[in-house]
């Protein structure tokens, strides 16, 4: 779509779907003046740099002592460049990305609802679809810079320290895998979040019911698994196989996740149900939300 | 009963709404309206809880109506084609306060479709409209509210709308600030564009529109220049107040005139009168100043402010049919 200007110069205008970058800049923007991001964002590079410094320390003792790395490597399953490395460091991200995104929700989105910003959007070309997917990107580009972004540095890492041709040439589906479980979580948490964000725009509400999606389940999860394994049955693989973790829903995204890496986990389908229905749900309250506020506004 | 004044525009409006009625559940937020608007200052007056937030909803798109239908340059007001047309300045400031001005404005660039240096034209040009350039660059919870409104007016203009809708844009603002606002809509006006004003203020529209939609309860109960709905309004007589040097003995001559209906001295020096036909008492009353020797200082309706138009548009549609 273009118009001409005063000067008769034609003027590029761009589909309204486009309009969903400057909405997920400007949401990113409030969200980066905030010093509490800075901090979070910190914490959640500590992670990255010791596992960035391990992945160094352990490229150099192959080259110079590769009978210790070869035994360290042993102890440290998750540093032997699989999927499984780069997946355990996206998942271990998960307790910062989700202390960063409770804190986050409200500036991202809430404060529209509550303070009647959304008709600044509404009464442009676009609609709130157009409103949801700026947002969503918001979102999902927080969730991306503290495990996606990360997991793939210190896979590219991983490749530049050892050997590159072999290992790129033979590992390449994990960087697709990377990117599959990096647009999982933000494509389902983004959803979660902005779903709550919608109904519950303050952060003080709003941080409670988050710490209690990922804080309270996992740990009844893990009470129930356990109080209700059949007799012998080792808490291991209760872990692993007993529905009630499916109350978990970033070991939900973890199951679903390991899919993206080639590896089949016990309860995949269950796993994959409740993620699609926590989807499916969320994206359901966002337009119920939506419609509504744009009525009050 | 909706009155029409007899202002029309000569251009296709910008404008249509035909026959809209809007229901909240049970609520009927407006009931059958039908108006148009061209360019110039349109005011849009109504108390609180009269469905002007409605009509202007409607107006910018961001709903639809249950019945009836509204267009904007010929295309339904919902469709991005519509909204392409309109600028919104909200009566909310919304939740922008940490950005600056300029980033603001530049934003709103961004959700037309306008990147880059393109983008940063317009936002250059919409703040020297706005006169802003030199503010522009401060956070705008630091602003005044008359710089509030001008960057919200300039994040209105910045695609070039032909419609501006402005929601409450003078609550709130000192006087020095609302004169320069209004001269600003004028400069708008005068510029080609449909500028439409909603405010419960009723006398800030006097001077600054030139045509007035007035709506209660969710109907419209006229629409034109105030003047010609004034005019319309003929079971309320006109009141006009005459000044000069001896109104006593001026009195018993105005009553002569067959369209005054009434007059009463007011010492010292004016007469208030109620004139049934005020063209034609414009008419006798020029004849009577220039054929008799009498020293009039002042002669001023004092019922054709939109305030006083209102309250008879009130009255008239309380009354049962």
């Amino acid at each position: 779509m273009s118009e001409s200007n005063s000067d008769n110069e034609s003027v590029i205008q761009h589909k309204a779907w486009f309009a969903a970058w400057p909405i997920a800049r400007t949401a990113m923007h409030l969200v980066f003046r905030r010093k509490l991001f800075w901090v979070l964002f910190a914490l959640a590079l500590l992670s990255f740099l010791f596992m960035f410094g391990a992945i160094y320390l352990l490229a150099t003792l192959r080259q110079q002592y590769p009978q210790v790395e070869q035994f360290i490597t042993g102890m440290l399953k998750d540093l032997d460049g699989s999927g499984t490395t780069f997946l355990n460091f996206m998942v271990a991200q998960g307790t910062v990305t989700m202390i960063l995104l409770a804190f986050a929700g409200s500036v991202l989105a809430g404060n529209d609802h509550s303070r009647g910003g959304l008709i600044f959007y509404l009464s442009r070309r676009i609609n709130v679809v157009h409103y949801a997917a700026g947002k969503l990107l918001a979102i999902g580009l927080i969730i991306s810079l503290t495990t996606t972004l990360p997991a793939l540095v210190l896979f590219i890492e991983y490749g530049l320290l050892g050997d590159t041709g072999t290992y790129f040439g033979e590992k390449y589906p994990i960087f697709f895998g990377i990117l599959g479980y990096g647009a999982l979580l933000s494509l389902a948490v983004g959803l979660l979040l902005f779903a709550l964000v919608s109904w519950m725009p303050k952060p003080v509400p709003l941080v409670m019911l988050w710490g209690g999606l990922f804080v309270f389940l996992p740990i009844l999860s893990r009470i129930l698994t356990f109080a209700m394994r059949k007799p012998g049955m080792r808490r291991r693989d209760a872990m692993e196989e007993s529905p009630w973790r499916l109350l978990d829903f970033w070991n939900d995204l973890y199951i679903v996740g390991n899919k993206f890496f080639g590896v089949d986990k016990p309860l995949f389908t269950g796993a994959a149900v409740v993620v699609c229905a926590v989807c499916i749900i969320s994206a359901l309250a966002i337009v119920v939300r939506l419609r509504q506020l744009q009525h009050q506004s | 009963m909706t009155i029409k004044g007899t202002t029309t525009t000569a251009a296709r409006p910008l404008v249509e709404v035909g026959n809209v009625s809007k229901w909240f559940g049970p609520l009927m937020a407006l009931n059958d309206i039908s108006l148009e608007i061209g360019p110039g200052i349109t005011g849009l007056i109504g108390p609180n809880g009269a469905g002007k937030t409605t009509l202007l909803k409607l107006l910018t798109g961001q709903s639809k109506p249950s019945l009836g239908n509204v267009q904007i340059c010929g295309h339904d007001a919902w469709l991005s084609k519509a909204k392409a047309h309109v600028g919104y300045c909200p009566y909310g400031d919304a939740t922008w306060d940490e950005l600056s001005g300029r980033r603001l404005v530049q934003v709103t660039a961004g959700l037309h479709g306008f990147t880059g240096d393109e983008a940063k034209r317009r936002t250059e040009a919409v703040l020297e409209t706005v006169g802003m350039v030199d503010r522009a660059n401060r956070p705008v919870h630091t602003y005044s509210k008359g710089m509030r409104q001008r960057i919200k007016l300039g994040q209105a203009l910045i695609h070039d709308p032909d419609l501006l809708v402005l929601d409450e844009p003078l609550n709130g603002v000192d006087p020095v600030g609302r004169e320069e606002l209004n001269e600003l809509f004028q400069r708008l006006a005068n510029a080609g564009k449909a500028v439409l004003i909603s405010s419960h203020i009723l006398n800030e529209m006097d001077e600054l529109a030139n045509h007035i939609l007035f709506v209660c309860r969710g109907k419209l109960l006229a629409s034109g220049s105030l003047e010609t709905i004034r005019e319309v309004l003929d079971d309320y007589p006109l009141k006009v107040r005459v000044s000069c040097g001896s109104p006593r003995q001026v009195a018993p001559q105005l009553m002569a005139l067959e369209s005054v209906k009434s007059v009463s001295v007011e010492p010292p020096e004016d007469l208030f009168l109620e004139v049934q036909n005020p063209n034609r008492f414009y008419a006798e009353f020029g004849e009577f100043a220039t054929a008799d020797d009498i020293q009039l200082s002042r002669l001023k309706a004092t019922d054709t402010s939109a305030e006083a138009v209102f309250d008879y548009l009130m009255e008239r549609a309380a009354r049962p049919e």
